[in-house]
């Protein structure tokens, strides 16, 4: 036997070391096995690369992306868990055609195996998935004249001003829309229509008419017209005391993030398929017994689920195998609520959620009572005595509603600018879109220090104190390094 | 598709910006060892020990919801009611991202490195000497290697190598772009120093005593060895007599004995009137003890010390512990303290922790003086 299936068949751990062509036949083999599973996942390029690299990539998000500390820092971080030989096995794929994987030199070949099929799931994710657009042919190369620009950027201004002006655009970068198909709400403007008996009455007419003209004008001076949600796309245009640098700069992160925003509300379909791939292809190619049991070792470690939190590879998993067993065995509700239970090819009715549906939808449809049962779901809250967090319920709608909550919005307070010349004196006014819960105090008013330092004015936000319910609002000028908390109506406290 | 093997990356990307992690949190890295200097790990630790330490992470602000307050969704076994106990909720509800307490590795060059800037020789003055003609060293050429990276000249080479590709711009530094700061020698008078190290090396002194004396001179030998080139060290131990020793010997040598502080200093006199004419030599006297001193010996100790004030630079003394001595009588830092001479610096070290205070103090770098933290 020869290929993969000679490979196969002796034991991939048998292997003491393993050749690039070795690697070509697995993913060869996987990639027949998806193709049999009707998955046609698109064309993907391996990078075989060290440890260095592989770490690199992973702390940047995208191979060749600037400089910044905040990246040595995780590096260092990985790459010593990797040194300390605790580290879990990486995957990272970049959304270009083709895609581009890096594969870690030293992993053992059924590592290799699992990622290799792990990373076709995501590559039909991003080609199917409605909220992907592959970035396109220039965005690598773009990625990397960025880097060069801000390498000189910080020649010119010192790295450490580069640095910080990074920082105050990544502390807005979340608020890049997370996707074109978000819809925005548009206030009409009055408009005087012509009514009935109208000649009878014209003084009345005047009058109204008027009173329309001037809440136009006044809709008309608002600046910005309607509420928008890009903070740093406003700030890039608007800002008035920004270098041409710093504008660059600004567009560089928005960019990135552009590229990086629809992965956060994907992350449960993106894991999930991924690892319901992996896991249909490794078990069609028949491993040996030693060889499966490194594979369900290296799955259970992935998918293992930690305190307070989802892990999206647990949960994404559970619910993918959900929807086949819907497809194929569902009971006589499912058959009610389903119109495609029992009667559609559960590789096609995967892949119809794949291209639909993001996060929300995938928790707000299938979190079913077995799901949540299986993933040992619950919902927990802060509580006051004994100081703490605690378990409130495992009631599936209460799970749900919770899910949902963390998943609308990638889990991300919704925030806009409703004035940028607060005052007459250019101040930029923001609301948080209120529904319940309002904005962790000590991080709202960190990002408003980042906000005022682009701004180049006082910047103000309106939300919710949650400890107590009352409305506040936070505002912070450029320079200081305090921000003052004042009730909804107080006027700002004036400058000395 | 094929495997590639090859990745266009550079492999040390990362490493570089993990470097430039370690110079933003610099200032915290330099305080935790500044305490630590007095531990075993770190003394026993070579040149490429690694050193883990903590420090706090800047937090990455972004707006996010009142995480106590929204509560969430979690999975794993537990009875409804079932907690953990935390002060921070979000730490326990994983909420917390790169901004709770977490540890970089620096080696032992890097810590020395930055930590021995902080500190210099005082009153550091150019002594001539005719019969050695040491070459002045003066920073005005460029040269393919060295330490200190010329940033104009590197920037013209990069600007020069990318006009000859026909770009017009800078960027993509290569390693040949790099340019160093390089020097030229010209006969020049010499500035040369010699510490004289003294110690109490009698019984009185116990062993944690001897311990922090020695990690005291271990640092300050340290020290100058690598700031200076042209530093000599003498080592002399004492009990009621004193005797010069080798480093060696003055570092591992246990005796037994009465005190008698001005023995040293009488000692020290000798060695710098044969060896080290003050025409040539800056010259720094250095004691630590315990404070302890036969009473009626405080006096001619301090007259010594006046005396040896007029030919070197400074006198440093080091008193270690905290209390009264056992036998009565003032310490020897109240005696010499009162003495009020000029270029005499006292400093005091109760414990390990204390030794880099009590360096600053004594090494303090002209014009460049610190509060001590």
């Amino acid at each position: 036997m020869t290929g993969a299936a000679g490979l196969l068949a002796d034991g991939l751990w048998r292997r003491a070391s393993y050749t690039a062509d070795d690697l070509a036949a697995l993913e060869e083999a996987c990639l027949r096995e998806a193709e049999a599973l009707g998955l046609h996942p698109p064309a993907v390029v391996f990078h075989l690369v060290p440890a260095e690299v592989v770490y690199d990539v992973s702390a940047r998000g995208l191979p060749g992306r600037y400089s910044h500390w905040r990246f040595g820092q995780i590096y260092e971080q990985m790459k010593r868990d990797h040194d300390a030989g605790r580290a879990r096995i990486y995957e990272l794929v970049v959304n270009t055609r083709p895609a581009h994987a890096y594969l870690l030199e030293g992993n053992s070949l059924v590592a290799q195996l699992l990622v290799i099929a792990h990373v076709l799931g995501h590559a039909v994710v991003f080609e199917r998935s409605r909220y992907f657009e592959p970035a396109d042919k220039g965005f690598l190369t773009r990625v990397r004249a960025a880097a060069d620009r801000i390498d000189r950027y910080m020649s010119e201004h010192g790295r450490r001003v580069v640095e910080d002006f990074l920082d105050d655009c990544q502390a807005l970068a979340t608020t890049v829309p997370l996707s074109q198909l978000g819809e925005r709400y548009v206030e009409d403007e009055p408009v005087d229509e012509p009514r009935p008996y109208d000649e009878l009455f014209p003084e009345e007419v005047a009058a109204r008419r008027r009173r329309v003209e001037e809440e136009r004008a006044r809709l008309r001076r608002r600046f910005p017209r309607h509420p928008e949600r890009d903070v740093l796309g406003f700030v890039m245009q608007h800002a008035r005391y920004l270098e041409d640098w710093q504008r660059d700069v600004i567009g560089i992160v928005r960019e990135e993030q552009r590229y990086f925003a629809p992965q956060l509300t994907t992350k449960l379909i993106h894991e999930g398929m991924a690892m319901w791939t992996h896991n249909a292809i490794l078990q069609r190619l028949r491993l040996d017994s030693a060889d499966f049991v490194e594979y369900q070792r290296l799955n259970a470690a992935v998918a293992q689920p930690h305190h307070f939190q989802v892990n999206p590879y647990n949960l994404g998993w559970l619910l993918m195998r959900e929807i086949e067993r819907i497809a194929t065995e569902p009971s006589d509700e499912e058959r009610e609520r389903w119109q495609w239970a029992g009667e559609v090819d559960p590789v096609e009715q995967l892949l119809a959620v794949v291209e639909g549906y993001d996060d929300a939808a995938l928790v707000a449809e299938f979190v079913t009572e077995r799901v949540c049962e299986e993933a040992k779901l619950y919902v927990w809250a802060e509580r006051q005595q004994p100081h703490g967090v605690a378990i409130t319920s495992r009631d599936v709608e209460e799970v749900r509603a919770a899910l949902v909550r963390g998943h609308v919005n990638a889990g991300l307070p919704v925030v806009e600018i409703v004035d940028a010349d607060g005052s007459g004196r250019g101040e930029l006014l923001l609301e948080h879109r209120v529904e319940g819960v309002g904005l962790d105090p000590e991080y709202a008013k960190g990002t408003l220090l980042h906000l005022a330092s682009l701004w180049g004015n006082a910047v103000e936000i309106a939300t919710l104190r949650s400890a107590d319910g009352v409305a506040v609002r936070y505002r912070a000028t450029p320079g200081s390094a305090t921000v003052a908390e004042l009730r909804q109506a107080e006027p700002p406290p004036s400058p000395a | 598709m094929p495997i590639a093997r090859d990745s266009d990356l550079p492999a040390d990307r990362g490493r570089r910006d993990a470097r430039h992690h370690h110079e933003r949190v610099r200032s915290q890295i330099n305080d935790y060892l500044r305490k630590r200097i007095g531990e075993e790990d770190i003394v026993t630790a070579g040149p490429d020990k690694r050193l883990r330490v903590p420090v706090k992470g800047e937090k990455r602000y972004r707006f996010i919801f009142d995480r106590g307050a929204a509560g969430g969704a979690g999975q794993g076994d537990g009875e409804v009611g079932a907690g953990v106990p935390t002060d921070d909720p979000a730490a326990a509800a994983g909420g917390g991202e790169g901004e709770v307490l977490y540890e970089v590795e620096v080696d032992m060059a890097e810590v020395e490195e930055t930590l021995f800037a902080e500190l210099g020789l005082p009153r550091l003055k150019p002594k001539r000497v005719l019969d050695i003609a040491a070459p002045d060293i003066t920073f005005d050429d460029v040269a393919r290697k060295g330490p200190l990276l010329d940033k104009k000249a590197t920037l013209r080479e990069n600007l020069l190598r990318n006009a000859k590709r026909g770009r017009l711009h800078l960027g993509g530094l290569e390693k040949e772009d790099l340019r160093y700061r390089s020097y030229r020698e010209a006969p020049s008078p010499r500035t040369q120093a010699v510490v004289l190290c003294l110690m109490d090396v009698s019984g009185s002194m116990g062993y944690l005593h001897k311990r922090i004396a020695r990690l005291f001179f271990y640092w300050t030998v340290r020290f100058l060895r690598h700031q200076y080139t042209r530093v000599e060290v003498v080592f002399v131990g004492h009990t009621s007599e004193a005797f010069e020793l080798s480093e060696q010997e003055f570092f591992t040598r246990k005796e037994s004995g009465g005190t008698i502080v001005s023995s040293a200093f009488r000692l020290a006199r000798e060695i710098q009137r044969e060896r080290y004419p003050e025409a040539a030599w800056n010259v720094y006297v250095l004691y630590t003890s315990d404070g302890d001193n036969l009473a009626s010996d405080n006096l001619p100790t301090t007259e010594l010390i006046a005396d040896l004030l007029t030919r070197v630079n400074l006198v440093g003394y080091l008193e270690i512990g905290r209390g009264a001595v056992m036998w009565g009588g003032p310490k020897l830092s109240t005696a010499l303290e009162a003495a009020a001479l000029d270029g005499l610096v006292v400093a005091r070290a109760a414990d390990e922790r204390e030794i880099w205070g009590a360096l600053k103090v004594i090494f303090a770098r002209d014009g460049v003086e610190e509060a001590v933290a």
